[in-house]
């Protein structure tokens, strides 16, 4: 209990609401930031950055969760079939973990994440929407209101998504992220999700994801009842407040800065593999 | 998932109840310095995201929609085995 007492307390909190903010506005849990910034900025031990990331990501994701639900902008049956890959990534992460090496982890990471924001950045100018409100959006598809209009998106390349989902469990499994920044790309750009549907189904997966990580850190004792809870107590209005704000943004700025923070956060992780 | 609107209104409150009751404890127990509020505010937190998939596997179920049902009883089973995977870890 001594970081009760601790100066970094603040330190903790705001460090949760900046990438909980960040995570909310983009759809992700910010775990991807705030794994380095604890364990390089404030010089935490990598699991105890991990155990708190983790409760971070759920606190984050699921006050995004309530906000783009009110909006109507989950898409909860898609959700649900990409949780099964998603969840069965999170199982397999272990076993990936003892087949690559911590370096190759890194590498095989941040080169993915570069591809995709160069991906993101290529298409950011590109909709993913049929302006005819009356088309059919198929069994997965859905419906997508913005402003006075009404979009309609088909769900492209199943496949590809449940691909990704399986990946960004496993990466999740082992990086302590929720996985957020392999599911929102890729569903945009291969499965042709509009950025907003993407974002919020991914929030509303990605809770899931890091409570079945988190139980298992929580039971080994690697999580700082004192540190996840200063971190979770910034994540979560933030996490509400960015999420609120990602309607003002519009969805080109979105994938533009998805791109920013794909091709960042790419760099620094593959850095750490070299 | 013929109704996703009273599902998703569901969903929300018991998400917005599991934040607001953890941030709550918490709090209290940042202020007071006492383990066991922080404790069982991390636990509550962790549960959050579970008791939304059990709210929506009810829902799905009761609304006999039985393949959707079905792969949010199959996420649950998951769920539950990384519950036990990590109580049999050494």
């Amino acid at each position: 209990m001594r970081a009760v007492a601790e100066p970094e307390t603040f330190l903790l909190v705001a460090s949760g609401a900046a990438t909980g903010f960040v995570g909310a506005l983009l759809g992700l849990g910010g775990g991807v930031f705030l794994v380095p910034l604890l364990a390089l900025a404030l010089h935490l031990p990598i699991r105890t950055a991990i155990g708190a990331s983790l409760v971070s990501v759920i606190a984050t994701a699921s006050a995004s969760a309530t906000v783009n639900l009110n909006r109507g902008l989950v898409n909860m049956r898609l959700g649900l079939v990409l949780e099964v890959a998603t969840s069965l990534g999170g199982l397999g992460g272990g076993v990936l973990a003892s087949l690559l090496s911590q370096r190759q982890l890194f590498l095989v990471f941040g080169s993915t994440l570069l591809a995709m924001g160069l991906l993101v950045a290529l298409r950011s100018g590109r909709r993913n929407v049929i302006a005819d409100s009356d088309a059919e959006p198929g069994l997965l598809g859905g419906r997508l209101q913005e402003g006075e209009r009404t979009y309609v998106y088909h769900v492209k390349r199943l496949p590809l998504g449940l691909g990704a989902s399986l990946a960004a469990g496993a990466i999740s499994g082992l990086l302590g992220v929720g996985g957020g920044i392999v599911k929102v790309p890729a569903l945009n750009t291969f499965c042709g999700i509009p950025i907003r549907v993407a974002a919020a189904t991914s929030a509303f997966m990605i809770g899931v994801t890091a409570a079945a990580s988190a139980f298992i850190y929580l039971q080994r004792g690697d999580i700082s009842p004192a540190v996840s809870a200063a971190v979770a107590l910034g994540a979560l209005p933030a996490g509400l407040l960015g999420a609120r704000l990602s309607e003002r943004f519009q969805a080109r700025s979105l994938k533009i800065l998805m791109a920013v923070v794909l091709l960042a956060v790419g760099v620094r992780m593959g850095l750490e593999g070299l | 998932m013929k109704a996703p609107g009273d599902l998703a209104r569901t969903i929300e409150i018991v998400l917005m109840s599991g934040l607001v009751s953890s941030a709550g404890l918490l709090l209290a127990g940042l202020a007071s310095g006492s383990a066991a509020p922080l404790q069982w505010g991390i636990l509550l937190l962790l549960l959050t995201p579970v008791a939304r998939v059990v709210v929506l596997t009810v829902g799905l179920l009761h609304e006999r929609d039985w393949l959707f049902g079905g792969l949010s009883l199959l996420i649950l089973g998951v769920l539950g085995a990384s519950m036990l995977a990590g109580a049999k870890l050494p």
